[in-house]
């Protein structure tokens, strides 16, 4: 087990700010106030999530309350937050920010620990790590940044952000560009579908030119199936003991559906192969297999059992030309790509602890009276 | 700068090749998850003075540097290290200079030993064109072997990886299975067209009398080495075999040709006279 030695970001920040003797201004802050994965269930975030056409005038009345002179909401079902710049003190609007949000959405519960609330610089370094995916459930994913700059463009077009939020959000999202392309953060696929086209990609030169074979029309393997379609697999069989779900199944991947008596004669054409029957026992063995793989002249086969109890015997997995990787297998990659994503996460708090410091001095130079 | 021989150049491209061995063992342990371009120019050095070693070589003896031991040993080095350099400009590719890296300082090396450079008679031992076809397209067919036998070696440890479900196969930045396969096929199949015409024009070489073609160690040697290539050929093309059968028999072919390549030539009447 390697020693993570990660920088702990509040002291980080810290560190920065005082290397370039810098305070945060104390007219007009970016604050932040909202709720996530961390630190509340999904019962609680639905509670009080924005829907998109509502955002608008939550913004307009956040405004005229006079609680932010400028404002954007983010609201995915991970994480509702909203962002402002305000002349109140900081505790001032967090107790207003709150009120708002409690009126807003009606809420008559109590709230403790699941609202967090954040005053500069603390606030643009949460800014700049959600923009960047790392305060995201599986940290590095991409999705977020997408929908922060959605936020971003509901707010700027209706004209609720001014010069503060307009440059804390374009650092930000140049941030989170540049942590992309300067460390490893997004490397690596941390699902068990994303594991599996991986692992094609490491076998096939060009996934366009190889057939799969789905056995058994379950939710994994059709989500697999998928995520092989969008890398560019043209040919996709389906079989299933019922053969009406096979033809639907088949029908929605743009595929054919074969009989489940006849899947073992496909094996001559396919080169991938996802199982996930409710099969009691193995219903490929390496006695059946290893004629097929002469008659396959033994090109390269990729199986993927995802079924449990497993569909595949193991001991296929020792003929040669065939890989052979069950559900374990597939997130144990998963797992280790995320621990690697964790390691590369120290690195990203010091670019971004840098970055913030940054902009503290671009805004301190833009407005000398405010320091 | 007369004192400074094309062996000095030589010298300095073998340092090169060791320079470059050493970053291979580097990129080795982090587990060829960098796909960078210093050791490709520390390879690309290492050609280049390579080159300038056999050009001036070339250039005193008004022909082709394939008189001795050294000679001909430097010209399948170089006939390598080329084909390493071009072949690693496609996608994903640049690693072969990691493997090949290591074969060319070892041999390169064992290159450098003065008894296999014995100072030539005033007039080559070795010249005209035939001879020069015979040796060229021989001592190229031995490179393009050996860079199949570096993509086999990548081939293989890729296998292997994937195989026992190693994260290493996922994160390094090595090319696909069946990509490394095509390489390794195509090099063994240039290198067999090439050691064909070679020991076709070898065969239409003037021979000193009492010394028949065929009883020569080298062409049995060479003959030899010809039908291993074509049974490893035509296993895997018509018969099916296994890709990592294929591959480790490629493998084994060009170390056996490694091994034996000084002691045949020694040996052989028609080559060391």
């Amino acid at each position: 087990m390697a020693i993570l030695h990660r920088v702990e970001p509040a002291l980080a920040l810290r560190a920065c700010l005082s290397t370039f003797n810098l305070q945060p201004s104390t007219l007009i802050s970016v604050v932040v106030i909202g709720l996530s994965h961390r630190t509340s269930p999904v019962e609680l975030r639905e509670r009080f999530a924005f829907a998109d056409e509502k955002i608008p005038g939550a913004l307009k009345a956040l405004r005229d309350s006079g609680i932010a002179t400028e404002a954007a909401i983010l609201s995915t079902c991970n994480r509702v937050e909203i962002y402002a710049a305000t002349s109140l003190p900081p505790a001032a609007a967090f107790a207003e920010l709150k009120k708002f949000l409690i009126a807003h959405h009606a809420f008559d519960g109590a709230l403790d620990d699941e609202l967090y609330v954040f005053d500069e610089p603390q606030s643009l370094h949460h800014l700049f790590k959600v923009a960047s995916g790392l305060d995201s459930m599986v940290i590095g994913e991409t999705e977020i940044f997408g929908q922060l700059k959605q936020a971003y463009e509901l707010a700027f077009s209706h004209q609720h952000t001014g010069a503060r939020l307009n440059k804390a959000f374009q650092r930000a999202f140049n941030v989170a560009k540049h942590i992309r392309t300067a460390t490893n953060i997004q490397r690596g696929s941390v699902s068990v579908m994303s594991a599996a086209v991986e692992l094609a990609e490491k076998i096939f030169s060009s996934l366009a030119e190889h057939e799969v074979l789905v056995i058994g029309a379950g939710e994994t393997s059709e989500k697999t199936a998928r995520a092989l379609r969008s890398r560019g697999v043209k040919k996709i069989t389906v079989t299933n003991r019922s053969p009406e779900r096979a033809a639907a199944l088949a029908a929605e991947l743009g595929g054919r559906a074969v009989p489940f008596a006849q899947w073992l004669d496909e094996f001559e054409q396919i080169d991938i192969a996802i199982s996930s029957t409710a099969a009691p026992h193995h219903i490929l063995d390496r006695a059946t297999l290893e004629p097929l793989m002469k008659r396959r002249k033994n090109r390269p086969l990729l199986l993927i059992d995802i079924a449990v109890p497993r569909d595949i015997d193991p001991a296929v997995n020792a003929l040669d030309n065939v890989y052979l990787y069950n559900v374990d297998d597939l997130q144990s990659i998963a797992d280790d790509y995320l621990s690697l994503r964790r390691e590369e996460a120290a690195r990203c708090e010091k670019i971004i602890a840098e970055k913030v410091a940054a902009l503290l001095q671009a805004n301190k130079v833009a407005a000398p009276d405010e320091a | 700068m007369a004192w400074f021989t094309d062996r000095h150049y030589f010298l300095l491209a073998v340092t090169c090749y060791g320079l470059s061995t050493l970053y291979s063992v580097f990129l080795w342990r982090k587990g060829f998850r960098r796909d960078d371009w210093i050791n490709y120019a520390l390879l690309a050095a290492g050609v280049v003075l390579h080159t300038v070693a056999m050009l001036k070589r070339g250039l005193t003896l008004h022909s082709c540097p394939v008189n001795n031991l050294y000679e001909a040993t430097t010209f399948l080095l170089w006939a390598l290290g080329l084909a390493c350099l071009v072949y690693s400009l496609l996608p994903r590719f640049k690693f072969l200079c990691a493997f090949t890296a290591p074969v060319l300082f070892t041999v390169g090396v064992f290159a450098l030993m003065p008894s296999l450079d014995p100072p030539h008679g005033p007039k080559p031992e070795f010249s005209g064109a035939l001879r020069s076809l015979h040796a060229a397209t021989s001592l190229q067919a031995y490179g393009a072997f050996g860079l199949a036998a570096v993509a086999a070696a990548m081939f293989l440890m890729q296998h292997h990886d994937l195989k026992f479900h190693k994260l290493r196969a996922m994160l390094s930045l090595m090319p696909s299975i069946q990509r490394l396969e095509l390489i390794t096929l195509r090099l063994t199949l240039a290198g067999f067209v090439l050691l064909t015409i070679g020991l076709a024009a070898g065969q239409q070489l003037p021979r000193p009398e009492g010394k028949p073609y065929l009883s020569d160690p080298k062409v049995i040697w060479s003959a030899l080495l010809w039908l291993v290539y074509l049974e490893l050929l035509a296993a895997r093309m018509f018969f099916g075999r296994s890709t990592r059968r294929f591959t480790l028999g490629v493998t084994f072919a060009f170390v056996f040709l490694l091994l034996t390549f000084g002691i045949t030539n020694f040996y052989s009447g028609l080559h060391h006279p």
